[in-house]
């Protein structure tokens, strides 16, 4: 029931966030300003990047609430949560994504593919 | 560690995080949402995609500072660490004189930082300071406003009198932590005073000094209020470091959008340093522990 809330909440979030984006005549500006002449800058990915961040972490509330765990001894040699490993998978991904843009010079999305293959390795190894 | 974990007492941290979230998430989101737009003022702002990024990653003037940052850490390391256990093994073990000079070497730990930089600007002046007048009195010629060589080593000076102590605590911490049993054995075996401290000493110090090693290394990672007050980032920009440098790019310059994506990268490096540090506490105190 709360977990439902919760996720409806989310979803009106999203569509908030959508809403706010400007629009001209060929369609939504993704990139536009959500709040013209605001001080903070918000841009709609910029938005999606920390709703989607703030979901990981209810997610992740959520599945240690109704899959309780004991920590495990991976790869690393230090004991992990689910959550841990979370926070490995997104840290590391940051670098990878800066690795990339820095040596690559290739479309900034290959890093996503990287970061995913990394997320999975860690879930599962670490 | 064979009962499943309970995680619902983290809901009481909610109250915390309401604040936190105004105090320091609100504001991370206004520098990422900097690090991706540009502005020519007045509050209008249109989206420049990852092109800071990619200026911060290829800038010269980043690399260099990045490079004298590392280069300040690892000096400070190399000298305060073996600094502090020596003067950690000196120390007396117990009485009247072991108080008295825990509470000396206190002293240094307890000022704050843009004191300790006022102190030793003013030390360090040709004109009226004690250092700086001596030196030039005896016909060395000394200036940290215009040598990099004399700046740099009165900022290492400067550290190492600020934080050495810090790590000679701690290992006179994990000093005092091993048990009379150990020595005896080890005079039983005529071991040399090398081999007690190799074999001995170090091993049972490895806890603290690791902490000592990672919080220096933290400390003088993210340091800004010494040299800022001593030097200012100069001579030139030979002691600016990686956050006087981020300072100069986002206050001194106002390029919000390169400010922006460079304390986003410093974040992520201090993010992961602070990873490593509260892993290797959180995996010493189950060492502790008996099995």
């Amino acid at each position: 029931m709360g977990f439902g809330l919760v996720a409806l909440a989310m979803l009106a979030i999203l569509a908030a966030l959508i809403a706010a984006v400007p629009q001209d005549e060929d369609g939504f500006e993704w990139t536009g300003q959500l709040i013209e002449g605001g001080w903070m800058a918000w841009t709609f990915p910029v938005a999606l990047f920390f709703w989607t961040i703030a979901c990981l972490l209810l997610v992740f509330t959520f599945l240690a609430i109704r899959f309780p765990e004991t920590p495990r001894r991976g790869l690393l040699g230090i004991e992990t949560t689910r959550g841990d490993r979370l926070f490995i998978a997104l840290l590391g991904s940051a670098f990878i994504n800066l690795a990339w843009l820095g040596l690559a010079g290739m479309s900034q999305w290959g890093a996503l593919i990287v970061c995913l293959i990394f997320a999975a390795a860690v879930f599962r190894w670490v | 560690m064979d009962k499943p974990v309970n995680q619902r007492a983290w809901f009481l941290v909610l109250p915390v995080f309401l604040l936190v979230a105004f105090s320091a998430i609100l504001p991370l989101m206004t520098v990422v949402n900097y690090a991706f737009n540009d502005t020519f003022g007045s509050n209008a702002f249109f989206w420049v995609g990852l092109e800071w990024f990619e200026e911060v990653l290829t800038s010269e003037r980043v690399h260099e500072a990045l490079l004298r940052q590392l280069l300040f850490s690892a000096i400070i390391l190399a000298i305060e660490i073996p600094l502090g256990i020596a003067v950690a093994l000196t120390l007396p073990k117990r009485g009247i004189g072991a108080s008295v000079c825990l509470v000396i070497l206190a002293l240094p730990l307890l000022i704050p930082w843009n004191v300790v930089g006022t102190i030793w600007q003013v030390f360090a002046r040709v004109d009226i300071g004690l250092l700086g007048a001596f030196l030039s009195q005896i016909g060395v010629d000394f200036n940290i406003g215009q040598d990099s060589i004399d700046a740099w080593v009165v900022l290492i000076v400067m550290d190492v009198w600020h934080w050495t102590s810090l790590v000679t605590l701690l290992a006179y911490a994990g000093l005092q932590a091993i048990p009379e049993a150990y020595y005896q054995a080890g005079r039983i075996d005529q071991a040399s005073r090398w081999a007690v401290f190799r074999y001995i000493e170090l091993p049972k110090m490895k806890g603290v000094l690791l902490i000592a090693i990672l919080l220096r290394f933290m400390d003088s990672f993210v340091i800004y209020t010494e040299p800022f007050v001593v030097t200012g980032g100069g001579p030139g920009s030979a002691t600016t470091f990686l956050s006087i440098d981020l300072v100069k790019m986002a206050i001194g310059q106002f390029d919000l959008g390169p400010a922006a994506a460079f304390s986003i990268m410093y974040f992520f490096v201090i993010l992961l340093i602070c990873w490593v540090f509260y892993t290797v506490m959180t995996n010493l105190d189950r060492q502790d522990l008996p099995e």
